[in-house]
């Protein structure tokens, strides 16, 4: 007889909250909300819990429901007429223990201007190391349609990078 | 020829370079770590959330046992008055019967004596 896997909810918790609020806090650009989305996909775990057959099934359920809510959260956003990118790292910086390089957390606020489909293709892509095949899977999307959002974005951010960074380099 | 080899380069060299800016975004985008505390306070709201919901059931069964009590008194006082109409029909049946009875022992009774009244007419 197959043995079923039997979730501890902490223990999910636990190994995966640096992800779940990694990605929230890429798609939204705002600490604090990032926060808020990460509770809530943890709670929405709690209410799953039972459906949830393997380490593989929690990983993946946790990176789709986290994408959703994040784009539920800024669409929420968007109808308040809250511009986030104004307000992105100076309100919900990091505390200094966390702070990325200069050069790291430029490309991120870089990376915070694309178009959200963009913006989600190339975070999964490079923050969770997954397959366009993957990517299409989480965002519930075509492989073609996320393919083109990968080379459109990576495109987009390396021209913005290449106008920003030399500005930035010049700067210092 | 010179272009060929000119534009093979540059090709090459823009690939290098798209790996390379690929490689800087992937140690860029490295997991960032939860804030402290985001563990406790999830752990506190699906309390918070338990209790709550464990709350609401509780007041949904009350509220289902306090409709069933209702159902239970209306349907039982229904039944009282069916049965109580059924006792006073039952009992105005028997008064019925009874005052049939004697209306026809009282018809009878005037009936005898009118015979025995026209016998005595005829003797005489």
């Amino acid at each position: 007889m197959a043995h079923r896997w039997q979730p501890e909810f902490e223990q999910l918790v636990d190994e995966h909250q640096s992800m779940v609020f990694s990605l929230a806090w890429r798609m939204t650009g705002d600490r604090g909300l990032a926060e808020e989305v990460a509770q809530d996909v943890f709670l929405e775990l709690d209410r799953h819990m039972e459906r949830i057959e393997s380490p593989e099934h929690a990983l993946n359920w946790l990176r789709r429901v986290t994408m959703s809510r994040s784009a539920d959260a800024l669409r929420r956003r968007r109808v308040r007429g809250v511009d986030l990118w104004v307000e992105i790292e100076d309100k919900h910086g990091a505390p200094a223990e966390e702070r990325q390089s200069p050069l790291e957390t430029r490309l991120e606020q870089l990376l915070s201007t694309l178009p959200e489909a963009q913006r989600a293709a190339l975070v999964l892509r490079y923050q969770e190391d997954m397959t366009p095949e993957e990517i299409a899977a989480t965002v519930e999307a075509p492989v073609a349609t996320v393919k083109s959002n990968l080379h459109r974005g990576l495109k987009l951010l390396r021209a913005k990078a290449t106008t920003h960074l030399k500005e930035y380099i010049r700067g210092l | 020829m010179d272009f060929e080899s000119t534009d093979r380069t540059e090709r090459i060299i823009g690939s290098e370079q798209d790996r390379e800016f690929e490689r800087e975004l992937k140690e860029a985008m490295v997991r960032r770590p939860a804030p402290p505390g985001l563990k406790r306070r999830i752990l506190q709201k699906r309390s918070a959330r338990r209790t709550e919901r464990h709350h609401t059931t509780m007041i949904w069964w009350q509220r289902l046992a306090a409709s069933l009590v209702a159902g239970a008194v209306l349907a039982g006082g229904f039944g009282w008055r069916q049965m109580e109409e059924r006792r006073k029909g039952e009992e105005a049946k028997q008064q019925l019967l009874t005052a049939l009875r004697i209306t026809n022992q009282v018809l009878n009774n005037m009936n005898r004596k009118l015979v025995e009244h026209d016998r005595s007419d005829d003797t005489k």
